[in-house]
């Protein structure tokens, strides 16, 4: 069972977590068009890398962003998030 | 049988000579001791032959004695495929060998054998089909041949509870590395715990070293420094299953598992003779040295009487000795190096008159009459490019061959923990190269095969796991030797006859990888699934390397390039019934869920919870049972448990403008004591959960939510609120609150007596909400009207719950109250015209399609799904759920949920809920149907089980009191 | 005993052929390349060759011949799905396996076990009538039965569940088959190149040049290739590919894992599937017990095991067979999921011109192998997308008509 570091927790096992997928930003609605919108609700960003997404510590109720290696499944930080101070959205670089 | 091979006591043997075990097999009478594995004792009786290998039913015998075993795999009754090497033999069992006909020695599946020359690798993929009508047939044959043991359909799941556990270094393996490895981390002060899948530590110190005077001793005093190591246990018969993410390793010992988190691990399995590979190298008699020693000096049994050795390193020369040392005639050592061992063995070996034969490879053994054993072998010089001069053969006399040609090392989990290794073309093996952060190994896993030298890599490996957890920092490890190379690089004999084998657990031989690599399976994976080497019960733990070098040899490419099959748990097989622990299967009551055993109701699941489906009644039918709650709330008073709704308090500045985000409808202008209906959808339109919000305050809220999306929709509302930035607190109270839904004509009636709120229509309207007592127990009260009464939701504390529905079923008792379930509230519901969500919307289902249209206000600024249902309702409505009816006249055979709307020859709908209702007493329902034949009036056919077509047509919902005047009495 | 093995037995020099050339180099120009040498590549290649007589061909594999989800999954062949979309696809493609044998000239051990989808909820007792509606409707094969004629065709059940979630019926499927998986590849494989399509395998894709709009050519650890024509056939390692291309695609990765058992003497023929506990299992003609349960929690690159799936698989497991307690497992796998939101595939043309794609296989992709060759094969040849697939188009996520599968396919292997 791999371990898992909830930012008020502390390390536990993933069984506690919940992922929430991908963070994506929603685009400024009135702003969309339909297509982009459309590419927003349906499309991901798939490919592997590190990964920023949510995580749920569900005893706790804790949302919160991690940062993953998606292909050696290896969580690199997690924090809260913070609105003035966003996960910047998509794949980053492979670590 | 024939007399008894056992030893008189050894030294350090591992039975117990006063407690004998009496057992049978395939019939007949045999004994052993206390500490026997069943092959061993079965040894020690005379009996050479264990087995009939898995394709050709050839006659197999010890070989390994380390778990490689598989063709001596047996059943006793109770168990299946038990592996006789490594067993304890139990007193006054009945083994039986697996995958017989007709039992061992006679098994008709023998001639087999005789056949194999027409069973070519992957024969059967090339035949059987032509014609494909007959293939059936064929399959029947070749699936019953195949297949080990049977199964016993009575067998009881024994339920173990399973341990967890954590150390600061788990040490996998208690040879001489090990040890030395576990003694170094625990005095470095780290807590330790090592593992063997022996009953018994030690490793090769434990049968290796017997003709070692250097050895001797060694072992004690490893266990005595052990022993003094109060944070270090030592824990055998325990088998690392499986290496795990984050250093999570399954252990397990008998039944049982064991999850071991550790800090560090120190890999130091050992490694696993290979054989060398010529014509009948499977028989009874052909041994792995090893495992011929493990005979001798664990279980104190002769393995043979008169063995030829076959070697390329110091251990063939060190199990000769072994031999000689209790009088066994050692028919000659063939040494396939052309200059011999090297070491003072060489001298020891002389002395003792064996005689050795340089630059020599066995090419055939001769079988004994019935393949049961060996009478000789044909020894053949090797040339200089490692081939055999056929034509200058020598037969020697013997009853056995004790191979030492090389091993592989037990890397299994070391590869699943991320270790890469590389072939080392000075040892022939392949070593660690890089390791993930805090795993390590030591001795021949390592490539370091000298005692002395494995003992210094253990210290080595544990001193490095104490400072990579930061417990100690010496400023030098010690540095072990690799070696001596101990591995021959090509061992392999090609023999035109055949039967040269090279995986013993799938029958598969030399010639079928030149076959198959002649036909193109020339990668090591595609040879794998070719030929199925390697994927036998013991995974090619003894039949891997020899496959690759093989390959290499083929492909003209080295042992490196060509690579090793993926490693995967399990090291070896497990049971399930370790695997599965003691089943936990936790479900959730609510606080009157004693209440309803007592009054018969049956119970089904919704997510983890109990419900009620229908209070049971004798005599009566399930039907029957149904219509009568229906019937009391519709003409008297009836109550149902809705505890497990979900039950969400919002509350804070933002807590109203927070819902109307979340919801499709408005609630900042929602009267405090007023409920709402509540309509949600995800992202992309689509209807995923509803319920009820109540207005408790100026910035308090009340939300309920389906019973199966009350976690979910809490979870995702806690998200929103993040990151929405919104000002608000948010509670499940789910699990805090019980709930009842107390509805028909006579609620207020029962009510009113037990509480403190004014229940009267004029007070406390339809869609209103209070709070106040019921019982004494604090309470909320919902005027809703999911099932078409005069009805108020009651939520009290969890732990007030059963008292205020026990006052309410005893008050209502004058007025005929009676408990009903999900089926007749489902029944009610639908005379309402009202949709269950997943029941009557599917994963796809918009509001407009559901006709939840109304629930929808569009003139909010966001709410999730808004964005999505502008774009869909830009395109026609493709599909509508109506209303239906069959007509008051109907009394055919009903349709179910599910059955389709066909026009034409065409599915154009379904239907989603379907009754007849006790209060029309007609057949009614609500069905998806395309939205030009959705309106009112509109027949259509609905398909039933049969294939018959039933009238039905589109009628106005609701059913049953459409102008609600029923809920606003 | 057949002919052939009479033959093979007294011929004394082993005769058969070499299954798959291993060409020494790539050729400049190819009019198709197809990325990925899995059964529906390969598949693709073949039809593509015999129907088309399109013959300059490459495929490409990063690995081996049916070395991805072609030979890590558990082998099963139905056609028992919930919209008619889907049932009239995989009805194509049990229609195919069935004669695969006999097409390709390779015994593929097809053999027709019958398929339980079991119900323990009269939730799922109702989408199990759904599919059987939509599938007797569409001449497939399913009906809806009670536990008392599952244990007739099952004896060895506990319909009791060990007391904890009752068996209430089933979703029967008499045509469910297992078939030997790898060998579908090799047939392919051997019978594309005997037409003349070249199979390169351990040659990685790493670029894919597009100019106005319109494939040109493939770069590979080999050097690079001109095409005007790609097909991308990879699976779990698709958002790589569509990344080369530029296409956005709602393609989510997770694994999923499976578990064999030792070699046990005949005793279950059906396959059986519970949703409800997770599960699904078979006995494969070699007699192991075949696993699997459902897909990991999260997005992952990678074929790793873990514990948990295996721990929680064999509890549910139990609970069905509580005899198989002493049975062993032996070997642990996984393979990489490619996910879409309502568990349909994506196929055919895209925004691309010359790219096509075969993805979003999800967990049930090795069933579609036979239908995918064909469809795949016509799309490709005709630049338009066969009549079978058109609903699975990437473009039904802009248009917001997606295909909901998810009743029938999430843990329906």
């Amino acid at each position: 069972m791999k371990i898992m570091t909830c930012p008020i927790n502390g390390p536990r096992p993933v069984q506690e977590f919940v992922y929430g997928g991908e963070y994506r930003p929603m685009p400024d609605e009135p702003a969309a068009s339909d297509a982009q919108w459309a590419d927003y609700i349906f499309n991901r960003s798939g490919e592997p890398g590190l990964s920023r997404e949510w995580w749920y510590h569900a005893p706790s109720g804790t949302w919160f962003i991690a940062e993953r290696d998606n292909v050696k499944d290896v969580v690199l930080k997690t924090y809260l998030f913070d609105r003035a101070n966003p996960p910047r959205a998509g794949k980053g670089a492979t670590p | 049988m024939s007399e008894s091979k056992r030893l008189p006591p050894q030294f350090g043997e591992w039975i117990d000579r006063g407690s004998p075990v009496r057992f049978t097999f395939e019939g007949a009478a045999c004994e052993g001791f206390a500490g026997d594995t069943v092959s061993s004792a079965l040894h020690a009786g005379g009996a050479l032959m264990l087995g009939r290998s898995f394709k050709y039913h050839r006659p197999r015998g010890v070989h390994s004695l380390a778990n490689h075993d598989v063709n001596a795999m047996f059943e006793d009754g109770t168990d299946t495929n038990i592996r006789a090497d490594v067993t304890a033999v139990r007193d006054g069992a009945e083994y039986r060998a697996v995958n017989t006909v007709g039992g061992l020695a006679n098994d008709r599946l023998r001639i087999m054998d005789a056949f194999s020359r027409f069973l070519p690798v992957g024969f059967y993929y090339k035949t059987f089909h032509r014609p494909m009508s007959l293939f059936p047939f064929w399959e029947r044959q070749l699936r019953s041949a195949a297949g080990l043991g049977k199964i016993d359909g009575n067998h009881k799941r024994n339920r173990t509870p399973k341990r967890y556990d954590w150390c600061d270094v788990l040490v996998i393996g208690a040879g001489p590395s090990g040890l030395s490895a576990a003694i170094a981390a625990a005095r470095a002060g780290a807590s330790v715990v090592c593992v063997d899948e022996n009953a018994r530590p030690g490793g090769t110190l434990s049968y290796a070293y017997g003709s070692e005077p250097a050895a001797q001793g060694r072992l004690d005093e490893l266990l005595k420094a052990a022993a003094s190591l109060p944070n270090l246990s030592i824990r055998c018969n325990t088998l690392a299953a499986g290496y795990y993410a984050d250093h999570w390793v399954a252990l397990v010992d008998g039944g049982k598992m064991t999850k071991m988190r550790t800090r560090a691990v120190v890999f130091a399995q050992g490694a696993a003779e290979q054989p060398s590979v010529f014509r009948h190298n499977d028989l009874p008699g052909v041994m792995l040295a090893s495992g011929a020693q493990r005979l001798l000096r664990r279980y104190s049994v002769r393995p043979f009487e008169s063995p030829l050795v076959v070697t390329a390193n110091a251990d063939g020369y060190r199990a000769a000795l072994d031999f000689a040392s209790i009088g066994i005639h050692v028919a000659g050592i063939v040494d396939l190096r052309p200059d011999g061992e090297p070491s003072d063995l060489d001298e020891r070996v002389k002395a003792a008159h064996i005689t050795i034969h340089h630059g020599q490879a066995v090419y055939e053994a001769v079988p004994r009459d019935g393949l049961v054993g060996i009478k000789a072998a044909v020894v053949c010089p090797l040339d200089k490019q490692g081939e055999l001069d056929t034509d200058d053969g020598l037969t020697i006399a013997c009853d056995g061959i004790a191979m030492s040609v090389g091993w592989a090392g037990a890397d299994g989990l070391l590869y699943q923990a991320g270790g890469r290794m590389k072939y080392s073309d000075e040892f022939e093996q392949f070593v660690p190269e890089t390791m993930p952060a805090g795993v390590f190994a030591a001795g021949r896993v390592n490539g370091v095969f000298a005692l002395d030298q494995k003992l210094i890599d253990g210290e080595r490996a544990g001193l490095s796991a104490a400072k990579y957890l930061g417990l100690s920092s010496p400023s030098t490890l010690p540095e072990a030797r690799r070696g001596p190379r101990s591995t021959h690089p090509y061992p392999i004999f090609y023999h035109p006859k055949g039967k040269a084998f090279i995986d013993l657990d799938e029958d598969v031989q030399l010639k079928d990888l030149v076959n198959a690599e002649t036909e193109g399976f020339d990668n090591i994976e595609l040879l794998k699934r070719y030929t199925t080497f390697g994927m036998g019960p013991s995974q090619g733990k003894i039949a891997n390397a020899n496959t690759v070098r093989v390959l290499a040899r083929l492909r003209k490419q080295s042992v490196g390039e060509t690579g090793v099959p993926t490693s995967r748990p399990f090291w070896h097989p497990v049971r399930m019934d370790a695997l599965a622990g003691r089943g936990f299967h936790p479900h959730r009551h609510t606080p009157m869920h004693s209440f309803h055993e007592s009054h018969g109701a049956v119970f089904m699941l919704a997510g983890d919870w109990q419900r009620p489906a229908y209070y049971a009644r004798p005599g009566r039918s399930r039907e029957e049972c149904i219509t009568t709650e229906v019937e009391a709330v519709r003409h008297q008073v009836g109550m149902i448990d809705v505890g497990t709704l979900g039950k969400i308090e919002i509350s804070g500045p933002d807590a109203g403008a927070f819902l109307e985000r979340i919801y499709t409808g408005r609630f900042t202008n929602l009267k405090v004591g007023s409920t709402r209906y509540a309509l949600m959808c995800d992202e992309s339109g689509v209807v995923i959960d509803d319920g009820v919000v109540a207005r408790l305050g100026e910035d308090r809220f009340y939300a309920t939510t389906t019973t199966s999306a009350a976690a979910s929709v809490y979870r995702e509302m806690q998200r929103y609120a993040i990151v929405w930035g919104m000002n608000l607190t948010l509670v499940n109270a789910t699990g805090l609150y019980g709930g009842m839904n107390l509805a028909g004509p006579f609620a207020r009636r029962v009510l009113q007596p037990l509480t403190d709120i004014d229940a009267s229509e004029t007070a406390f309207p339809y869609m209103g909400m209070r709070e106040g007592t019921l019982a004494d127990v604090p309470a909320r009260f919902l005027r809703v009207g999911f099932v078409g009464e005069l009805g108020y939701e009651v939520h009290v504390p969890a732990n007030c719950a059963k008292h205020a529905w026990d006052a309410l079923v005893s008050a209502g008792g004058a007025f005929g109250i009676r408990p009903f379930g999900v089926e007749a509230q489902r029944v009610l519901r639908l005379e309402k015209g009202h949709a269950i969500v997943s029941q009557d919307t599917d994963g796809l289902t918009n509001p407009f399609e559901a006709g939840m249209e109304w629930a929808i206000k569009d003139d909010k600024p966001f709410f999730i799904g808004q964005r999505s249902l502008r774009i869909i309702k830009k395109r026609p409505i493709a599909r509508r759920l109506v209303a239906f009816s069959l007509g008051a006249g109907y009394h055919g055979n009903m349709p179910k949920e599910c059955h389709l709307v066909i026009d034409h020859g065409k599915i154009i709908g379904r239907v989603t809920s379907i009754a007849i209702s006790p209060t029309l007493h007609e057949p009614i329902g609500l069905a998806f149907m395309p939205a030009e034949k959705a309106a009112v009036g509109t027949p259509f056919s609905i398909r039933i089980d049969d294939g018959e077509m039933v009238a039905a047509r589109v009628v106005k919902a609701p059913f049953y009191d459409p102008h609600a005047a029923r809920q606003k009495m | 005993m057949p002919l052939k093995l009479l033959k093979f037995g007294l011929s004394g020099k082993y005769a058969e052929p070499r299954m798959f050339r291993t060409p020494e180099k790539m050729r400049d120009t190819y009019d198709l390349v197809i990325i990925g040498a899995g059964g529906h590549g390969l598949a693709a290649a073949y039809h593509l060759a015999k129907d088309y007589g399109m013959t300059n061909i490459a495929v490409l594999d990063k690995g081996y011949i049916g070395g991805g989800n072609t030979g890590r999954n558990t082998a099963i062949v139905r056609s028992n799905y919930l919209t008619p979309e889907g049932v009239e696809f995989y009805k194509e493609s049990v229609r195919l396996f069935s004669q695969l044998s006999t097409e390709l000239d390779l015994n593929l051990f097809y053999t027709e076990r019958g398929h339980f989808t079991l119900a323990h909820s009269d939730a799922s007792l109702r989408t199990m009538r759904w599919r059987a509606e939509v599938n007797k409707h569409l001449d497939v094969n399913s009906e809806v039965i009670g536990p008392r004629e599952i244990s007739k065709l099952c004896p060895y059940m506990d319909l009791s569940c060990g007391g904890h979630a009752p068996v209430v019926g089933a979703l029967w499927h008499p045509p469910g088959s297992i078939i030997r998986h790898d060998a579908v590849a090799w047939g392919y494989a051997r019978e594309a190149c005997r037409r003349g399509v070249e199979i390169f395998q351990k040659t990685a894709v790493t670029g894919i040049d597009i100019v106005d709009g319109q494939v040109t050519g493939v770069q590979t650890s080999r050097g690079p290739i001109k095409a005007r024509r790609v097909l991308s056939a990879v699976a779990g390692y698709t958002p790589r590919i569509t990344k080369m291309v530029g296409i956005r695609t709602p393609i989510v990765i997770q694994p999923l894992q499976a578990c064999v058992t030792e070699p046990l003497k005949p005793w279950l023929d059906q396959i059986v599937v519970s949703a409800s506990l997770h599960i699904y299992v078979s006995q494969s003609s070699r007699g192991e017990l075949v696993m699997g349960a459902s897909l990991d929690p999260y997005e992952l690159h990678s074929e790793r095991s873990t514990l948990d799936f295996v721990e929680g698989l064999v509890d549910h497991l139990l609970d069905l067979f509580p005899f198989l307690g002493n049975v062993k497992v032996n070997r642990q796998w996984a393979g990489m999921s490619d996910m879409t939101p309502d568990y349909s595939p994506i196929m055919g043309t895209t925004p691309i011109k010359g790219f096509y794609l075969d993805t979003g296989w999800g967990t049930w992709g090795f069933k579609a192998t036979a239908v995918c060759g064909t469809t795949m094969a016509y799309t490709v040849a005709q630049d338009d997308d066969h009549h079978l697939i058109r609903p699975f188009n990437l473009s039904r996520f802009g248009d917001y008509t997606l295909v909901g599968e998810k009743g029938a396919a999430s843990v329906g292997h």
